[in-house]
């Protein structure tokens, strides 16, 4: 069984005239750590956590592999094409099902 | 400063029910998900996906009841940028476009200048229950937390349009929020409306459950659309667009769809040609009360609790059943708060044999319709809209 590792910050909380006190947690879902985990950061936490890859469960590398293209092509995530390969299969890596 | 905490959950763990069909077969969805030890703004601890965006569930426990405490109601956003700190001086909803008179609309103006209304309604995200479709679809991997009913208080959408007085050949509207997309690319999450298809229990809320709206659900204006899916229910709402023609948004256009055809399915090497915007929700009914693997006493009362919901016609009946799925007796209903509502249903019984005991909850709707089996359940590339039967299993000791 695998655990992960959530460190929760709390953000500085926002005034203005809000009528209640906004304070958003900043949890960090922690991922593998390897190698290759810096291709992740550059590339996959820019418009949302890490949480969406873990709520995802064990996956297929075909799988894996489509996500990191829409990513791409449909919400233009700037992902150069070594960077798709690696960040593919460190997901089928740690996140995979053994399917391809 | 920064307080830290470290949190270990187990990720395994978070999932219940499990299976490697390869060929499209609908499962259960997630059940007995992890609450973390995490509280965000006017929530208590919930089931959580993310943080940026926010995206936070509610546990089963909570669907006994007919409304849904606003600090245990689900959230879920879309963009990671969201305002947190929003002045009611200068907040307003523009109203323009194809009318005779742009309208900036604070709260205040709406509390005061309009007739107030009240509509008690479910919200459930489009892809609720998603986890249960395979092969796995894309997006978020929701168990079946992903909806809460509340009674919302705000201003008919349709009186706003009539003091802005709508051109002759205006027909759609564009809703959009405060939230914003890191990257520019990305459009917001606007949605479309058709004028002539906008109910009278259309509203622009500004109440949940007697409360100002909580922050993550929308505060402080979300729109209410009774019936629909929420996809379609903007929070933070800030712009209402009128315009002669339909206007092609990612969200609404490519994004929240399903195929076009009778049993709105397809398959993962075949998808639909054709395909259309989520709408008006399903009937489905939930069991709040007893939980999956809860062990329950022999020859001692247990009472079945759950809530059973539609797209507006009604509930007429929710059925339980103890063999599988082969007899069905009827559960007790309880009073309508609204057809859009949750309806708690209510079914007494004593078990008297020990082991493992399945309970299933079917509802059926004045239409007629009814909940299909699981299994029965066809795939759809979003993965929206399952409605399966819901089931748990206790051990009776
Ligand atoms: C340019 C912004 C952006 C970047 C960078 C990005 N994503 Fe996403 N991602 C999105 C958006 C937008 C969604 C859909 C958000 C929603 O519906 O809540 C999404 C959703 C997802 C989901 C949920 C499943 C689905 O189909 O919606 C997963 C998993 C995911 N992203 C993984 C990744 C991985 C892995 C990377 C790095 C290779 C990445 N993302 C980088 C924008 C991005």
């Amino acid at each position: 069984m695998k655990n992960i590792v959530l460190i929760l910050l709390l953000s500085l909380q926002l005034s203005a005239a809000y009528t209640q006190k906004v304070k958003l947690p900043s949890v960090t879902f922690a991922i593998e750590n390897d190698k290759n985990i810096k291709v992740m950061q550059r590339n996959c936490q820019w418009c949302h956590s890490y949480g969406y890859i873990l709520n995802q469960g064990k996956q297929s590398k075909e799988f894996w592999h489509k996500i990191v293209l829409k990513m791409r092509d449909v919400y233009h995530a700037p992902i150069n094409a070594r960077d798709e390969k690696i960040a593919t299969e460190y997901l089928f890596k740690y996140y995979g099902n053994g399917k391809m | 400063m920064h307080r830290r905490e470290f949190f270990k959950i187990s990720f395994a763990a978070a999932t219940a029910i499990v299976a490697n069909l390869e060929a499209s077969n609908t499962i259960r969805p997630r059940d007995n998900q992890k609450v973390l030890p995490i509280k965000f703004p006017q929530k208590r601890e919930l089931i959580l996906h993310s943080d940026r965006p926010p995206l936070l569930e509610t546990p089963r426990d909570f669907f006994t009841t007919a409304i849904t405490p606003n600090d245990a109601f689900f959230v879920r956003w879309h963009m990671p940028i969201i305002p947190t700190a929003t002045n009611l001086d200068t907040y307003y909803v523009h109203i323009h476009g194809e009318v005779e008179k742009r309208l900036y609309l604070t709260v205040d103006m709406l509390k005061n200048d309009f007739e107030a209304v009240e509509v008690t309604a479910v919200m459930q995200c489009g892809g609720n229950s998603r986890s249960a479709f395979r092969p796995t679809t894309s997006g978020i991997q929701w168990g079946s937390g992903a909806m809460g009913c509340a009674t919302f208080k705000g201003v008919r959408l349709k009186d706003i349009l009539k003091k802005a007085g709508l051109k002759e050949d205006a027909r759609w509207i564009s809703l959009n929020g405060n939230d914003k997309a890191v990257m520019t690319k990305i459009e917001n999450f606007k949605r479309e409306l058709k004028i002539d298809e906008i109910s009278d229990d259309t509203i622009v809320a500004y109440e949940m459950n007697g409360e100002e709206i909580p922050f993550l659900n929308g505060y402080p204006l979300r729109l209410i659309i009774p019936g629909f899916y929420a996809d379609s229910w903007v929070k933070q709402l800030s712009d209402i667009y009128v315009t002669k023609e339909y206007q092609k948004y990612f969200f609404m256009d490519v994004a929240y769809r399903i195929p076009d055809n009778e049993c709105e399915c397809e398959e993962p090497d075949n998808l639909a040609k054709k395909t259309k915007p989520l709408e008006y929700m399903n009937v489905k009914s939930y069991i709040g009360y007893p939980k999956n693997n809860q062990k329950v006493k022999r020859a001692t009362n247990l009472r079945i609790k759950g809530v059973a919901f539609d797209a507006g016609e009604g509930i007429k009946a929710v059925q339980i059943s103890l063999d599988g799925g082969k007899t069905w007796q009827s559960a007790t209903l309880a009073d309508e708060l609204s057809r859009y509502a949750f309806r708690v249903f209510t079914y007494n019984l004593k078990p008297m044999k020990k082991g493992k005991l399945q309970i299933m909850a079917k509802a059926i709707n004045n239409k007629g319709e009814e909940q299909p089996f699981a299994h029965e359940i066809k795939w759809n590339h979003g993965g929206y809209k399952y409605n399966g039967i819901d089931s748990v299993t206790v051990t009776v000791v």
